[in-house]
């Protein structure tokens, strides 16, 4: 019954690393997850799009006075409904999914193949680009086609520092998968967090309305920062330095904490 | 070639010892059963040879590799099938083989995987849709695709009706028919003694025996035991006076005029043969063999399972 091998049988056992195929199949494998998960789809398209429709009809598109033809629409309301379009996916759904792999043990389950558990995050952090693109798509479209709205006049510009709110959302996003033990914990999480951060960071109206300090927080704050800056952009200037280093601070402090936190079972 | 070697494995968890010096040798091509009740540290062990968690102190070897320097190399050689562990509840069975199929250098085939383990009806069926039995049927599968040599299967009919089982238990059949390593978790006697060349009872964290079934049964001084019916009269003396002295004989009891022979080797065709010699009748002849559940009780002091049926109390009867 027992086969005898040589050593040399096992020198031809390749130490085969799962490449960029892998990572395809895992991607579409992903997105498959993603776009069965009904309930996870609403929250990151109908709310930008109800945040877009009640703004839309009731702020003016006339052009404000000393800003390059842009109205209140485009300069306040679009960016934050870009922003709201990220933080939930980014916040709220892919944490979602990472806490409930780690939970039901699909993680452990990946840790014993050739395949390194490291490919499912970067994996659902592909699927997640993709969605967020095809909503901040959706909801421009819409708010140009429906509400006259005006792109930024330095799309570049508008684009890098969406990218950067994006990573920013991305790494809250992880802090939150790290620390949630199970997935249903994970959404509780995620969703205390972004209406926190939306909260002090000028989603229910203008952070005047807010107390001095707490705007000031919240305007540091990655949801608060994304919007200013985003919004400076739409206007064809550069955004302020605090926004953009109080961004780029919270994807080192939270991308750290949660590779520091984050446990694979 | 040993195909799996754990030598002098510990691990504690807090101050509760889980595994507390466990060595275990896996022939290439050979199924060994951890047998254990529940905390006896059978999956403990077995994720430590699965490079899944390390031991505290003592050293794994799977054909002569280290799961944990020569990790890439070792998940190419190795399947394992974890207990409890889900897969992407929403991919389907064919999606799951697929996906999979790309870790490896040298896949099974997919459609040949899901007919081997009996899912080809079922190759559009997402997991959360599937049953117990077929989940772990996929499980399995998925443990295989890469063409292992060496399997760790944990639990892996736990829970399953009594058809799911034996079809389980056929796809194991042929793993060994193939030549593969199977290290085989289990706490399911009947599991064992069908499936397995070798069996380590586990207890308290220890090995307590390894041997084959039936060299257990030997260990625990279990062999088998002959039962008859003499008549009345001198004939119980008789059969005493004929068997006593047979090399396969260790002990005869006598209760009125049924006799219990024990002993070993081929003790009923001796046994038979003495008594026809001696001129004895015997009547009711009956071979009865210790089980392994029988060894398991006599190696460790207590049985298998905590909450034993009547059923299983007659079965250790026997």
């Amino acid at each position: 019954m027992s086969t005898t091998a040589s050593p040399s049988d096992l020198a031809d056992v390749p130490a085969y690393r799962p490449g960029l195929r892998s990572l395809a199949t895992l991607v579409a494998a992903e997105a498959r997850m993603v776009a069965r998960d009904t309930a996870g789809l609403v929250v990151p398209i109908a709310l930008p799009m109800l945040f877009l429709v009640m703004n839309g009809l009731g702020s003016s598109t006339e052009p404000l006075p000393d800003a390059g033809g842009m109205s209140a629409f485009d300069i306040y309301v679009l960016p934050l409904i870009l922003v709201i379009g990220v933080a939930t996916i980014g916040v709220i759904n892919m944490p979602s999914f990472l806490a409930y792999y780690r939970k039901s043990g699909v993680l452990r389950r990946l840790g014993v193949t050739p395949a390194s558990p490291v490919m499912i995050l970067l994996a659902q952090l592909i699927v997640s680009v993709i969605q967020t693109a095809l909503g901040v798509g959706l909801a421009v479209g819409v708010a140009v086609l429906g509400f006259d709205a005006n792109l930024p006049s330095r799309p570049g510009l508008a684009i890098g520092v969406f990218a950067l709110a994006a990573a920013a959302m991305y790494a809250v996003g992880m802090l939150v998968a790290a620390i949630a033990p199970t997935a249903n914990a994970a959404v509780a999480i995620g969703l205390g967090t972004f209406f926190l951060l939306g909260a002090v960071g000028g989603m229910f109206g203008p952070t005047t309305n807010l107390p001095d300090g707490v705007a000031q927080v919240g305007e540091l704050l990655p949801f608060g920062a994304a919007v200013g800056a985003l919004g400076t952009t739409w206007l064809g200037r550069t955004p302020e330095p605090t926004h953009l280093l109080a961004l780029a601070g919270a994807v080192v402090i939270c991308g750290l904490l949660s590779a520091r936190l984050f446990r694979w079972e | 070639m040993t195909a799996v070697h754990a030598h002098d494995l510990h691990k504690r968890y807090g101050d509760r010892t889980a595994v507390d010096g466990v060595s275990l040798t896996v022939a290439e091509g050979e199924v060994l059963g951890i047998l254990g009740r529940n905390g006896a540290g059978k999956t403990t062990t077995v994720e430590m040879i699965a490079g899944l968690r390390r031991p505290d102190s003592g050293t794994v070897e799977i054909l002569g590799l280290d799961p944990w320097r020569d990790r890439r190399r070792v998940r190419q050689l190795l399947g394992v099938q974890l207990q409890e562990s889900e897969l992407h509840a929403a991919l389907t069975v064919a999606e799951l083989v697929r996906l999979y199929r790309t870790f490896y250098a040298r896949p099974a085939d997919t459609a040949e995987l899901i007919e081997a383990v009996g899912l080809t009806g079922h190759r559009d069926v997402r997991f959360e849709r599937l049953s117990g039995g077929q989940q772990q049927r996929l499980s399995i599968a998925l443990a295989l695709i890469g063409r292992p040599r060496v399997v760790i299967l944990d639990e892996l009919t736990t829970g399953l009706d009594p058809e799911a089982r034996r079809h389980i238990w056929a796809i194991v059949e042929r793993l060994r028919d193939d030549g593969v390593t199977v290290l085989l978790v289990s706490h399911l006697m009947e599991e064992v003694e069908r499936l397995c060349d070798q069996v380590a009872l586990l207890d308290g964290g220890r090995v307590v025996a390894q041997d084959s079934p039936a060299g257990l049964v030997e260990t625990a001084g279990l062999g088998q035991r002959v039962r008859f019916r003499v008549g009345d009269g001198g004939a119980p003396a008789l059969a005493r006076a004929a068997l006593d002295d047979l090399p396969e004989v260790g002990e005869v009891q006598v209760r009125r005029d049924q006799v219990t022979v024990t002993g070993a080797g081929d003790l009923l065709g001796a046994v038979s043969t003495a008594l026809v010699r001696a001129g004895v009748v015997a009547t009711e002849t009956r071979l009865e063999h210790a089980t392994l559940d029988d060894a398991f009780l006599a190696l460790t002091g207590h049985t298998l399972s905590t909450d034993r049926t009547d059923h299983d109390l007659h079965g250790a009867d026997r």
